[in-house]
């Protein structure tokens, strides 16, 4: 996949504070790029850096082929950022805001009524398009904002806690409308805290405090830190000769009896899930069913963000 | 597959349209805008229209007209009831520059303070549109209400005048010199106002404060105004033009000084 933004010691002071320091990013086209960290790790900074809204300290960055600096109204044009506060004009109606944004970004009327629709239509909200976006419910505001930042088909994306204070219906449309974007190719750089929602949709992670501290896949970063774990249920509950075969079987690292369950921990399940299949029945015990034992990217986080710090 | 983005730089037609349209939007739902930019016209149309029939009816004391000799002695000379009213006729004239002065003051600094307060400013400058561009399309809507409410209002003034007065105020309110300062300064004076409410704007979050700090503008204009009916300053066609282009001179500067603090990273880091 091709890289669509790269960026080299991007660095931002405020004063005494480095809010991002000498950051090495890239991030490839189609993907979904989480950027997790701490309130105040600086990646609203981070965001607001790769818009061309603020300009680096030093360092440089290349977004959708245009140099940060130099071109960044050809950035500006290539991105949509959603913000943290939805900053929609609240006394206009939902179809007003948009054509005004359309129009902001180039888009002549045609083209603007028709994204203005189509992305009315996708958040739910086509019904009240007439209707002043203060009587809209904070959910529909975030939907109505996220519209916005998509209406000139940005080529990556910038999501700012997009789902954040959302019921799990507004989530749920929110969630389905980044995987559309992927499928589309386009690149969402997603800054959230909703672990379970990174791990969910994110294809790799940047755990970040004012500098990169880990990238990978949600699945290696547990792999590496936890190992493969595959949980045994057996009926009624394991027996202690039970452990004991499982942990003599070749490939095992470790198991453990918790809750009723057996925890294996080896490094290639393919093959050794089937050996310790066949040891617990040939040994008389009965398997109710087995699962591959993922730990949450919320321990993954804490165990490398707060392990940083 | 690659994906393509559809947006490009707006041209500056449309920018301008599109960022007056929704300001005048967003400035006709507020009821308390609409009620401060309307209300210093009408009052000073009221009060000039009322004096300039109260001069009409009620002829005007020896006393008086000798104290007018001796304020105003450019109008010595002149019948007393004429000179009266043309003196009246006059004095509200002066009192129509400070329309342009007032009333888009308040609209410039609820375009920007308001946008602070509703945080709209961080997606707006997401766009791809230049700070300047931006600017000059804000002072675009808040120039042209206020000088369309001034020149309607002069219009009413005139007729009021025109149908109430003598010879002499019809004269003095259809002077070449205060037609062109309708015509000339008042656009002038609006710009300068709203850019001055602009740059005032980045720098306080609080209407009245920002009100109270683009109120001194008025004060050279009150004084100029003053100098000039009372004779003791008379602007001829040259003092006229030299006034015209130092206003001209004053809305660049003035304009470029906000458009300096009215920067991206200022606004989005600075701007609380």
């Amino acid at each position: 996949m091709k890289t669509v933004l790269r960026t080299e010691k991007l660095t931002k002071r405020f004063g005494a504070l480095t809010a991002v320091d000498g950051v090495d990013l890239e991030v490839r086209e189609g993907e979904v790029f989480g950027y997790l960290g701490p309130n105040g790790a600086g990646k609203t900074t981070t965001l607001r850096l790769l818009c061309a809204l603020i300009a680096p300290t030093s360092g440089g960055a290349e977004v959708a082929g245009f140099r940060l600096g130099r071109e960044d109204a050809q950035i500006r044009a290539q991105v949509g950022i959603l913000t943290e506060q939805p900053g929609l004009y609240e006394r206009q109606s939902a179809w007003e805001n948009l054509i005004f944004y359309a129009t902001l970004y180039g888009l002549n009327g045609p083209t603007a009524r028709a994204q203005s629709e189509r992305f009315l239509r996708l958040m739910g909200l086509w019904e009240r398009r007439f209707e002043a976006v203060a009587t809209f419910s904070r959910g529909m505001k975030q939907k109505m904002a996220i519209a916005r930042s998509a209406l000139h088909e940005p080529r990556i994306l910038f999501l700012d806690e997009p789902t954040t204070g959302l019921d799990p219906d507004a989530a749920k449309t929110v969630r389905e409308f980044i995987v559309a974007l992927r499928g589309e190719g386009r690149t969402v750089f997603l800054c959230t805290h909703n672990l379970d929602e990174a791990d969910r949709l994110c294809d790799r992670i940047a755990f970040f405090r004012h500098k990169i501290i880990r990238i990978d896949t949600p699945d290696h970063l547990r792999a590496e830190l936890y190992g493969r774990a595959t949980e045994f249920r057996l009926m009624p509950s394991p027996r202690p000769e039970d452990l004991v075969r499982v942990k003599a079987v070749p490939g095992v690292h470790d198991a453990r009896l918790e809750n009723g369950s057996i925890i294996v921990e080896a490094p290639d399940p393919l093959r050794t899930n089937p050996l310790l299949i066949r040891t617990l029945i040939d040994g008389g015990a009965q398997i109710a069913f087995v699962t591959e034992r993922k730990p949450h990217l919320e321990d993954v986080y804490l165990k490398i963000v707060e392990g940083h710090a | 597959m690659t994906a393509i983005a559809i947006a490009r730089r707006p041209d500056r037609p449309a920018l301008v349209r599109a960022v007056c349209v929704r300001e005048w939007r967003e400035a006709l739902a507020n009821k308390l805008l609409v009620g401060m930019t309307l209300l210093p016209p009408f009052v000073i149309l009221l009060a000039g229209i009322t004096a300039v029939a109260a001069a009409a009816v009620n002829p005007p004391s020896e006393r008086d007209v000798q104290a007018l000799y001796a304020a105003a002695p450019a109008v010595q000379g002149l019948d007393p009831k004429e000179a009266v009213q043309g003196f009246i006729a006059t004095y509200f004239l002066i009192l129509f520059m400070l329309i342009p002065t007032v009333v888009p003051l308040t609209m410039a600094i609820y375009s920007v303070i308001g946008e602070k307060q509703m945080r709209t400013l961080e997606p707006l400058l997401a766009a791809p549109v230049g700070v300047g561009e931006l600017l000059f399309a804000k002072s675009i809507a808040s120039t042209v209400p206020s000088v369309i409410v001034t020149w309607t209002a002069y219009a009413i003034y005139l007729a009021s005048v025109a149908s109430l007065g003598s010879r002499a105020a019809v004269n003095a309110v259809t002077a070449p010199r205060w037609i062109l300062a309708i015509v000339v300064m008042v656009p002038l004076l609006t710009l300068l106002s709203v850019n001055l409410g602009i740059l005032i704007s980045t720098r306080v979050n609080d209407v009245r404060v920002a009100q109270q700090i683009g109120g001194l503008v008025v004060v050279p204009v009150v004084g100029i105004g003053i100098a000039q009916v009372t004779g003791r300053v008379v602007i001829n066609n040259e003092g006229f033009l030299q006034f015209s282009l130092f206003l001209i001179a004053a809305d660049l500067v003035v304009f470029w000084l906000a458009k300096l603090a009215f920067q991206r990273e200022n606004i989005l880091v600075r701007w609380r």
